[in-house]
């Protein structure tokens, strides 16, 4: 009689279906608005023109291809793989430290990417001829050394290795790099601007390179995050309990942690410090469907990409041809919604 | 067929010894409870039983150190629930009761039909599957115990591990979750080994006690044996009356005449 | 007392004056320096000389009044723009420390003085005369007139105007206002002469101006956007709605590639490293005009984000990459 899952906690095949449909919609959407008034037909005929065998000849001319293809696209793209990750990251950090406030940037991944960005903007040599950019990697080892600081710190303290000295440890590392990158940034005061613009996070200059380079990281970690999903229902009844279950808390605690933070680091590398996606779009997903994070890291994963391109649509189209910096447009967007699913879900969040 | 057998186990925090030189052993099938005053190492002994809390000494499931075993083996062996369970909110019942059955799940796998007819199974014997799907935070206490219960149950694990598994229920409640602690028990077979505050009740239901104070054992053996009142005075207060009714120990604390001379 | 409220009548008469006539401030050399009068946008600026040296001598700053008893020897500039203009009008000698970024001309007595977190104290040591300052970051002003120095605060300029006026209100209170109006009517000459020097050739030309490689550009409403609107060369960016209103916005990469711009200038090539190289190399960015025809202009930072006399050399660059673009064909 009770052969499978209770109905009411399976997801209904629409949430992931609605999701992805919600997914196609934003990128479709996001490729056909932009400061640059370029048809939709054009860009219809343009992209089927890409599809060899069809013989479609695009109405578009070279300018405004190159606008489609070399800009406006690699942009939606990278939007996508941004809000995933960040989203994806920011369920697996709230699963791994029980903690609803955690995201991705809890241990010291923004700040170590922030003081990364600020040494490379200030002190990295001259790179105009170089085969890549040190300014993402420079993000990228910030990112890295602060996450593996707050760890190392965490667990040598004696009284014990839990997630919550592990967020104490990571609060005294973020505060501490994000000390020195101000000290820095005031030192060199004639970075401030770029320091400050790459903080507040931008997706202004995406280009395909920025998108290849994320790529694989936000594959590799996505997807182990996702796999592992089961696991973050488990470590939610805290570490002696899991560890009884057969878990052992810390080793997947590292595990958790060091695949978010690594694909972290890699979006923040090209598209700096952008807030809120972490925190907004994993809670909203748990209020309007589940607390089980079988159902949470999925949806996030799909949901927080639309969110981004959406979010970006919004920062490039309002004040068209000016932008807005897309962490004011989650923010400001974000929140209210937020609040709003807040307050008509019944679930609690403690 | 799992025994329990502790040989002289230590565990200190730092400095702080907690437990020392602790040695007991349960038979299979058996329900050994632990008793003793607050701080006396109760909740020490049994997570360093389930391998929770790094321990000198043996510590000994059947004929295997448990040491000696990784975790997911070990969850496969032996189920615990902790004096104070963390019941994440929004998780439903049956969600929670499912997680017992991660010992026997691979790390990437999904649980198969085999496991939801398990986790159902252990609902129905103990009587929750009608709230399957109910949050597990909004349960009331006898509710949890059973919630808990049943995720013992889905573990399938042959020895089984409780902490205070009654402390904040009222009398009747309390009865009930022992009841059907020992029907477990009897059922399946499993070997309990449990902390438990009321010696009344430890009287009935376990098959034998071990008595800590000071993180050492006091005494061991039956009820009977362990319940006197010259032992029970050492440990707890001199005014301690162990009386029998109906063949099963009762024990209360009689207030001392200086005390009452004030009211 | 008798003495100073004449005084002040006096003042009240000039600010009128000055009012009726602001067309004229800052705009022609005045031949009669002791009745000159500065105005800002924001405020008007009423400076009395008596006849001998000078002083004591009042300008009407940013910040408000500020008096000046004596010849100032001993100047403190925590602002690189004072820094330029001071040496610009002769007042260099009286000039004892400047802020760490104050690296113009090359014989300022450049200190560590931080100009983004002065600290009053520091400033206070050199036992200053007068302070320049360009932005108050919080009490820098309050604080050095508790000590009883007097502080000049001349902000960011929003017009050409207003910095005229600063540098004449710079002029006045150092002693070198003769000076000071040459420097503005010799400016003034040299950017009309650049500027009407191309004003064939600039006919519907379009130029994109860049301050950061996160697309951050200005307008024509900005101090260096009216520099080049005198050429007139017009700014893709006007189209851009201001978001903060100083005339700083940030674009749209795909905007930028559709206005086709016919020229680039780039005010991020010393600390922001682009250049034709770099900006060719953006994706889309190759077919943009201005890179085609190689009319990408690296101009000089500092000249670019400062205010001072230096601004003829930066519309000096803009009008060689104009006057050297092939013939318009269209």
């Amino acid at each position: 009689m009770n052969a499978g899952r209770p109905s009411g906690l399976r997801l209904p095949w629409w949430w992931i279906g609605g999701a992805a449909l919600l997914l196609v919609v934003t990128v479709i959407a996001g490729a056909m608005i932009g400061p640059a008034s370029i048809s939709p037909w054009g860009i219809i005929s343009s992209t089927l023109s890409r599809i060899p065998f069809l013989n479609v000849q695009s109405s578009l001319d070279t300018r405004a291809d190159d606008i489609v293809w070399q800009i406006r696209m690699p942009r939606v793209v990278l939007g996508v793989l941004v809000g995933s990750m960040l989203s994806v990251a920011g369920s697996a950090y709230q699963g791994v430290f029980r903690n609803p406030l955690a995201d991705p940037y809890l241990l010291g991944a923004g700040a170590g990417a922030g003081l990364g960005a600020t040494l490379a903007i200030a002190y990295g040599p001259d790179a105009s001829g170089w085969f890549i950019d040190p300014l993402p990697l420079a993000a990228f080892l910030g990112a890295i050394v602060g996450v593996v600081l707050a760890y190392v710190l965490g667990y040598t303290v004696r009284s014990g290795r839990t997630a919550v000295t592990l967020i104490l440890a990571g609060v005294a590392v973020a505060a501490f790099l994000t000390a020195l990158q101000t000290f820095l940034q005031q030192r060199e005061s004639d970075t401030l601007r770029e320091v400050y613009g790459w903080i507040l996070g931008s997706l202004t200059t995406a280009g395909w390179s920025e998108v290849r380079l994320v790529l694989p990281y936000v594959v590799v970690c996505s997807a182990v995050l996702v796999a592992f999903r089961r696991l973050l229902d488990v470590m939610s009844v805290g570490d002696s309990e899991a560890s009884t279950l057969g878990l052992r808390p810390s080793r997947v605690r590292l595990l958790l942690i060091g695949f978010a933070t690594l694909g972290t680091a890699a979006v923040v590398a090209v598209s700096g410090l952008i807030g809120f996606v972490g925190i907004i779009v994993p809670h909203t997903v748990r209020l309007l469907t589940s607390a089980s994070y079988r159902i949470i890291v999925p949806l996030s994963l799909l949901i927080g990409g639309s969110f981004l391109v959406l979010a970006d649509i919004v920062a490039r189209t309002v004040q068209s041809p000016a932008e807005i910096p897309i962490g004011v447009v989650t923010a400001l967007v974000g929140a209210p919604f937020f609040a709003v699913v807040l307050r008509r879900s019944k679930a609690v969040v403690s | 067929m799992t025994s329990v057998s502790v040989s002289s186990v230590g565990v200190s925090y730092g400095r702080i010894e907690i437990l020392s030189q602790v040695s007991l052993s349960v038979g299979d099938g058996r329900w050994m409870g632990i008793i003793g005053p607050n701080g006396a190492g109760k909740s020490t002994l049994l997570r360093a039983i389930v391998g929770a809390v790094p321990h000198c000494g043996s510590i000994t499931l059947g004929d295997t150190e448990i040491g000696n075993e990784d975790a997911k083996s070990l969850g496969r062996r032996i189920a615990y629930v902790p004096q104070r369970p963390i019941y994440p909110p929004g998780m439903s019942v049956f969600d929670f009761v499912l997680l017992g059955r991660t010992p026997h799940l691979g790390l990437l796998a999904a649980e198969r039909a085999e496991d939801i007819a398990i986790v159902w199974e252990s609902l129905r014997s103990l009587s929750i599957s009608g709230f399957a799907e109910r949050d597990v935070a909004s349960l009331s206490g006898g509710e949890t115990q059973r919630v808990s219960l049943a995720r013992v149950l889905a573990q399938q694990a042959p020895v089984v591990v409780l902490d205070e598994a009654t402390a904040s229920l009222d009398v009747a409640a309390q009865h009930e979750v022992l009841e059907l602690i020992a029907q477990i028990q009897h059922e399946q077979g499993v070997t309990i080994v449990s902390a438990i505050h009321d010696l009344t009740a430890a009287a009935q239901f376990c098959d034998e006690l071990t008595l800590l104070d000071h993180g050492r054992v006091v005494a061991m053996g039956s009820p009977e044996a362990v319940l006197d009142e010259a032992i029970l005075g050492s440990v707890f207060e001199p005014t301690i009356r162990v009386i029998e009714i109906e063949g099963s120990r009762v024990v209360v604390s009689l207030r001392s005449q200086g005390s009452r001379h004030g009211e | 007392m008798f003495k100073r409220t004449t005084l002040f009548a006096i003042a009240l008469a000039l600010v009128a004056a000055s009012c009726s006539s602001s067309d004229v401030a800052g705009t022609t050399s005045t031949s009669e320096p002791a009745t000159t009068t500065f105005s800002t946008t924001s405020t008007s600026t009423t400076t009395t000389l008596p006849p001998d040296d000078g002083f004591p001598v009042t300008v009407e700053a940013a910040n408000g009044a500020v008096t000046i008893d004596a010849r100032p020897e001993r100047i403190v500039s925590i602002s690189p723009t004072s820094t330029e203009v001071l040496f610009a009008i002769g007042a260099g000698e009286q000039v004892i420390a400047v802020d760490s970024l104050s690296n113009y001309p090359p014989e300022a007595p450049i200190t560590e003085l931080s100009a983004w977190t002065p600290s009053i104290e520091a400033i206070a040591e050199y036992d200053p005369d007068l302070v320049f300052i360009s932005f108050d970051p919080g009490d820098l002003i309050v604080g050095l007139e508790t000590l009883g120095i007097p502080v000049i605060l001349h902000g960011t300029a929003s017009s050409l105007e207003d910095a005229y006026a600063q540098w004449e209100q710079t002029g006045a209170a150092t002693g070198h206002i003769a000076e000071a109006v040459d420097v503005v009517s010799d400016t003034q000459s040299r950017l009309l002469d650049a500027a009407e020097s191309i004003a064939n050739e600039a006919q519907g030309l379009t130029y994109y101006y860049e301050i950061e490689d996160l697309l951050y550009t200005t307008t024509s409403a900005s101090f260096i956007g009216q520099v080049i609107a005198l050429t007139g060369l017009s700014n893709i960016a006007d189209e851009a709605a201001d978001p903060d209103g100083f005339g700083y916005p940030q674009l749209s990469q795909e905007f930028i590639v559709e206005s086709d711009p016919n020229l680039i200038l780039l005010a991020n090539t010393v600390y922001g490293g682009q250049s034709l190289e770099t900006v060719a190399a953006r994706p889309g960015w190759g077919s943009i005009s201005a890179v085609t025809s190689g009319a990408v202009v690296e101009l000089n930072d500092d000249i670019a984000s400062r205010w001072s006399p230096r601004v003829v050399e930066l519309l000096d660059a803009v009008v060689e990459a104009v006057s050297s673009l092939p013939t318009a064909d269209a």
